[in-house]
């Protein structure tokens, strides 16, 4: 058992200086993380055969390596060394020797017994263990067709399963919305968490953009051009229908509310781009901010009470946040001349943005209770557009670091970083709830 | 002694008598201005057919090929900002002349930005430039009916170019017929 918190390579360097003239100083540090928790030590053996054809061998090593990939994405597992497997004897799922995984160090134990179903189906049975309590957890049975996204849609429920055992909330069901050029223009694509699946969702011969998922995952709110003007649409996903919302000026960045009742935007229908509320339908709109400048990007607080924004009105766009009902307008981010796309952490206590200095374009974090900002995005491209997942322990950004636009995944801490597209260019990702 | 009173008294009746004459010439009206004569045109030859007027090549041309013609100039903006430049003054004045000269055509200006703003931010922006185009144009007497603003952020860059040459060219507000 390592108890121990391991902080490999703290880099702490403080820069600008000016911060600290600024109306409440703030200190802008980087910070390099790895393994920043102690994770849950999980033996995840090689799953056991009932039968030998190659759908069923090809579907166990499928399930398994994406359980795997999965356990290690969560930042809450960790997984045992395989090399470790060998210093004990193999296993019996039907007959589990539990000292022996404590021997190697496993908290807990995944198993894995795949055969073949009716009709040319796949059975799998997928089992958790405490090793230390030496008990059943959970388990689930699947009858799956043996295709990988319906192999890979049971992997990643199973794993959702293991989450909510542990009291996490369930990320690997969830899905990323964004914007690829790749058949010709702007359409709106979703993907898994781990980018598999790729699917298009909008057919027009206009630019469709800003996507933001509703909280039951249900709807996305979108811009779209296809009327003419840069409206807000809704696509739901139960009535398979585009519903316009907003149709008068530039219409843009939606945010549903955390209870799913409002949708706040922006929206240049009185003149000016200012922000918005209406009910999630599109019905009843109201208007927040009233300021000459530039209002845009709403990002609403887990709590509902507060909605952080962009505006110019200071000279520079910085974020600002605001109470729900447009009251208590407060400046949020201080020390830069370029801060845009605020994005508000599902546990609250954090806002992630994009930064520009010098032409260089980074993902930022500002934790709200000290102040303090940690630098997610190295490198000389434009990273845009931040997400969080539903966990908070990660984000999804746009950059264009390979030369082309694409999304790209990182850790809370920055580590992690992995690249999510590769077709066409790729931008403005949005994480759905659920 | 009355030699020289005498001569001074001669020179001086000569002197009036010469200034009474200058005075003489003056009031001498000036000659009539020769009148010129208008000059009689040879008849012309039978015209041949008038050239159409720009009003009917107008007319005959459809919207697209007007628009490729771009009769309504392209101004440019500065890096963040959305004032109507010096040099986007003269070119918006051409326009409103042009637009004066058709007064059936309606006009969608739209706003653009380069690359290096986010999304967000430079929807707004490219709306900001495109009202500045805009209102300058109401203030050139075009009525506000005939024009019509959208804001296309970075996504349709003028130019593909990832420097200052191109980033200029994309930061900028454009003019399409819509109606003629």
């Amino acid at each position: 058992m390592r108890k121990t918190l391991l902080i490999a390579g703290l880099f702490v360097c403080f820069g600008l200086p000016a911060a600290a003239s600024a109306p409440r100083a703030q200190q802008e540090v980087v910070i390099t993380i790895k393994d920043g928790m102690p994770m849950i030590p999980v033996a995840l053996p090689e799953f056991t055969l009932r039968a030998q054809a190659p759908a069923v061998r090809d579907a166990a090593a499928l399930i398994a390596q994406v359980l795997e990939a999965d356990l290690k994405f969560s930042r809450v597992f960790q997984l045992l060394p395989k090399s470790y497997y060998g210093y004990i004897p193999a296993l019996h799922p039907d007959k589990i020797v539990f000292k022996d995984w404590e021997s190697i160090q496993a908290k807990y134990l995944l198993t894995g017994v795949v055969g073949e179903g009716d009709d040319g189906t796949v059975q799998a049975e997928v089992k958790l263990y405490d090793v230390k309590g030496e008990r059943f957890m959970l388990g689930k049975r699947y009858e799956l067709t043996p295709k990988s996204s319906v192999l890979r849609r049971a992997a990643h429920e199973f794993a959702d399963e293991v989450l909510k055992a542990f009291g996490e909330r369930p990320v690997f069901s969830t899905k990323i919305v964004f914007v690829s050029d790749r058949d010709g223009n702007d359409e709106l694509y979703m993907m898994d968490y781990d980018g598999e699946n790729q699917t298009r969702l909008t057919f027009n011969k206009v630019i469709d953009y800003m996507p933001a998922w509703s909280m039951d995952g249900q709807t996305i709110a979108y811009t779209s051009y296809r009327g003419g003007g840069a409206d807000l649409y809704l696509f739901r996903f139960t009535e398979g229908r585009n519903a316009a919302v907003a149709a008068t000026g530039t219409n843009f960045a939606p945010s549903f509310s955390p209870d799913g009742k409002k949708l706040a935007f922006c929206s240049t229908q009185d003149g000016n781009a200012e922000i918005y509320v209406a009910q999630s339908d599109g019905s009843g709109i109201r208007r927040l901010t009233f300021n000459k400048s530039i209002d845009t990007s709403p990002t609403w607080s887990p709590t509902g009470r507060e909605i952080a924004f962009t505006s110019d009105r200071g000279g520079t766009p910085q974020i600002y946040a605001m109470d729900a009902e447009g009251s208590n307008v407060r400046r949020v981010s201080f020390g830069g001349t370029y801060h845009d796309q605020p994005a508000w952490s599902p546990a609250g206590d954090q806002i992630a943005y994009v930064s520009r200095v010098d032409q260089v374009f980074d993902i930022y974090v500002l934790n709200l209770r000290s102040s303090q900002i940690i630098k997610l995005t190295e490198g000389n491209a434009r990273n845009e557009s931040p997400a969080w997942s539903p966990d908070g322990r990660h984000l999804v950004f746009s950059s264009s670091l390979p030369g082309t636009n694409q999304i790209y995944g990182i850790d809370y801490d920055g580590a992690g970083l992995r690249r999510l597209t590769s077709l066409g260019n790729n931008k403005l990702p949005d994480w759905s709830a659920r | 002694m009355k030699k020289p009173v005498c001569l001074t008294l001669a020179l001086m009746l000569a002197v009036m008598a010469l200034a009474a004459c200058k005075a003489k010439v003056k009031e001498v009206p000036p000659p009539p201005q020769a009148q010129e004569q208008p000059r009689v045109q040879p008849a012309a030859p039978p015209p041949p057919p008038p050239p159409p007027s720009e009003e009917e090549i107008f007319k005959s041309k459809s919207l697209e090929q007007i628009n490729r013609e771009q009769p309504l100039k392209m101004i440019y903006f500065d890096y963040d900002k959305y004032f109507i430049r010096e040099d986007a003054k003269p070119v918006l004045s051409a326009n409103a002349s042009w637009l004066n000269k058709f007064r059936s055509v309606r006009v969608l200006i739209e706003g653009h930005c380069d690359e290096r703003g986010t999304e967000d931010y430079n929807l707004a922006l490219g709306e900001k430039r495109a009202k500045s185009a805009y209102d300058y144009l109401l203030s050139l007497g075009i009525p506000a009916e005939r024009l019509q603003i959208i804001s296309y952020g970075k996504s349709q860059p003028f130019d593909p170019g990832h420097n200052e040459i191109s980033w200029q060219r994309n930061r900028r507000a454009q003019f399409t017929i819509i109606a003629k």
